[in-house]
């Protein structure tokens, strides 16, 4: 749901500074306060955000808010992959002849790919149990069973949303997982 | 081929390059030395525009280098610095074919180059399907040189090339990179801080330090003519010793004094054949030109009777090997003479103590009566 926009943005993100630290510095550090505002406190500025343009309650607040706490991971993990690529690889690619964006495409996207990627999956899983808060604003999804749970003093109710939000997380995590390890170039997990 | 004119380099306040001039002949191998900082990596950069220059020219096979865009420069000119410019998810294989690939050349050619070349630099065909991590730092290096030389580039540039490997690989590499060197004949500007591999390699040396060209010359020039204190540091106390580096054993290998004979032949067919020929040294080959064995046959003495010995597994010199080397192994194993092979490990002759003293003491005769 959120998590496309996620990517779509963050990455994004990620590469437009991972060529200009001064900026970086700013949006990583923005996206850090972001992180630290309660998730439940979120909802609620969204929700107030959205109020006016009679979006207030449902699923655009929701993926907004779940949209600003994936940012972190992402952006970061795409800003530190891209940098991470060491100077001397770059120097021997710009010295065979190989253009910026060649560079870019070759070389330092495929090196970046399994860091970018554990981003993502971090904010995944995050993305569930932030989710999870959702049904507060009328948004739905597995949360409301846990609140329906707690109204009604249900326990049966609160546990089976509980393992079905864990498994959930769990699921998309080794899913994730795998995704990681297909699309990691080969080369990069070769054992010496 | 390469001519820089009044080259000067800023950083800052700081001047890296000092108004540097200097011709780099066609087919040579032209050693930059210096201490660290001292510019000569900045200079080697300036030749495919990493590093632009503030003022005076280079100017590559007639072209000024500022006319020609950095991209397709950078194609024609070969570059290799030390291991880690392999790119890691890349194959073997498709590290050396970037080149090749970035110069839109077809398939068909770049498999069959990518074959030439690895046969090249004497790694096995099976190492192309591997990536960087599997490989020793030696085999790294030669994937680094054969893609460097994938695209045939007339140009070469490498910066310490070596300088991250052991060294007595590195003395291993230093040899068959000359033997290759000698098959393709490239101009070649190399930078390095190791003043035996500058004496070793080296055509022609550019002696750099604090941004100044101090002294660019031919190798033996350098080592008997030093410009000023600095060289002389830097060539160190036993520069005559080292000139005899410079001197190959490729220079002194004889092709006669010795038979060979095949490894399927009997001892016994051995034996007559070298009483036959009058002969004391026979060396078995197979049919790749490999050598196999020694066979030794003494002379007899008053008190001793003729003596015929098989020795496998004999020690060998390789061509590319310089004097020093070769004395040294003399020395370690006490023999006087010693059968030499190339880098593909075929026989090619052999090397006598005696008549390097001959012609090193010819040589004496000739440059006194110069003087």
């Amino acid at each position: 749901m959120s998590v496309p926009i996620s990517i779509l943005v963050s990455v994004s993100l990620g590469f437009y500074i991972s060529s200009r630290p001064n900026i970086a510095k700013y949006v990583i550090n923005v996206a850090s306060i972001m992180m630290t505002i309660p998730s439940l406190a979120l909802y609620g500025v969204m929700v107030v955000l959205f109020a006016p343009f009679k979006l207030g309650l449902g699923i655009v607040p929701a993926i907004s808010a779940i949209t600003i706490y994936s940012l972190l991971p992402i952006t970061r993990n795409t800003y530190l992959a891209l940098n991470q690529v060491k100077p001397g690889m770059i120097e021997a690619a710009r010295g065979i002849g190989m253009s910026k964006n060649q560079i870019l495409w070759k070389i330092k996207i495929p090196l970046s790919i399994p860091v970018i990627m554990s981003g993502i999956r971090i904010a995944i899983v995050m993305g569930v149990s932030v989710a999870t808060y959702a049904s507060l604003i009328a948004a739905g999804g597995l949360g409301y069973f846990i609140f329906a749970g707690i109204g009604r003093a249900n326990l049966t109710m609160v546990l089976v949303g509980a393992v079905l939000i864990s498994a959930l997380g769990i699921g998309i995590n080794y899913f994730l997982l795998k995704v990681e390890d297909w699309i990691t170039p080969r080369g990069l997990k070769v054992k010496r | 081929m390469i001519e820089l004119t009044n080259v000067t380099k800023k950083f800052g306040n700081k001047t890296a390059v000092n108004n540097f001039s200097l011709h780099i002949e066609k087919g040579s191998l032209t050693m930059f030395i210096g201490p660290s900082g001292c510019g000569k990596t900045t200079t080697l950069r300036m030749i495919n525009r990493l590093t632009p220059f503030d003022n005076g020219n280079i100017i590559v096979n007639g072209t000024p280098i500022n006319d020609i865009d950095p991209v397709k420069l950078r194609r024609n000119i070969g570059y290799v610095i030390q291991e880690i410019g392999l790119f890691p998810h890349l194959t073997v294989f498709e590290n050396i074919a970037i080149v090749p690939r970035l110069l839109k050349w077809d398939q068909k050619k770049i498999v069959h180059r990518v074959e030439e070349i690895i046969e090249l630099v004497t790694l096995d065909q099976s190492f192309v399907q591997k990536y960087p991590l599997e490989l020793s730092g030696g085999e790294r290096q030669r994937v680094g040189l054969a893609r460097a030389l994938a695209a045939e580039p007339e140009i070469l540039l490498m910066d310490e090339p070596f300088g991250a490997i052991d060294p007595i690989n590195r003395l291993k590499l230093q040899d068959s990179f000359l033997e290759i060197q000698e098959e393709i004949k490239k101009t070649i500007v190399f930078v390095t801080h190791d003043i035996n591999e500058a004496i070793k390699m080296g055509d022609k040396i550019a002696i750099i330090d604090k941004g100044n060209l101090i002294q660019y010359d031919d190798v033996s020039q350098i080592l008997s003519n030093p410009a000023n204190e600095f060289v002389e540091n830097l060539l160190g106390q036993d520069r005559n010793i080292k000139a005899l580096s410079l001197k190959k054993a490729k220079d002194y290998v004889l092709k006669d004094g010795f038979i060979t004979v095949l490894d399927t032949e009997t001892h016994e067919t051995i034996e007559k054949k070298m009483k036959d020929k009058n002969i004391e040294i026979a060396f078995a080959l197979d049919k790749n030109n490999h050598l196999k064995s020694r066979f030794v046959l003494e002379k007899a003495t008053s008190n001793k009777r003729q003596k015929f010995i098989h020795n496998p597994a004999p020690w060998t010199i390789e061509r590319q090997n310089n004097i020093n080397e070769t004395l040294s192994k003399m020395l370690e194993i006490g023999e006087n003479q010693l059968p030499v092979v190339n880098r593909k490990k075929e026989f090619v002759g052999i090397i006598k103590l005696s008549n390097i003293f001959e012609e090193v003491k010819k040589k004496h005769i000739i440059s006194e009566g110069k003087n």
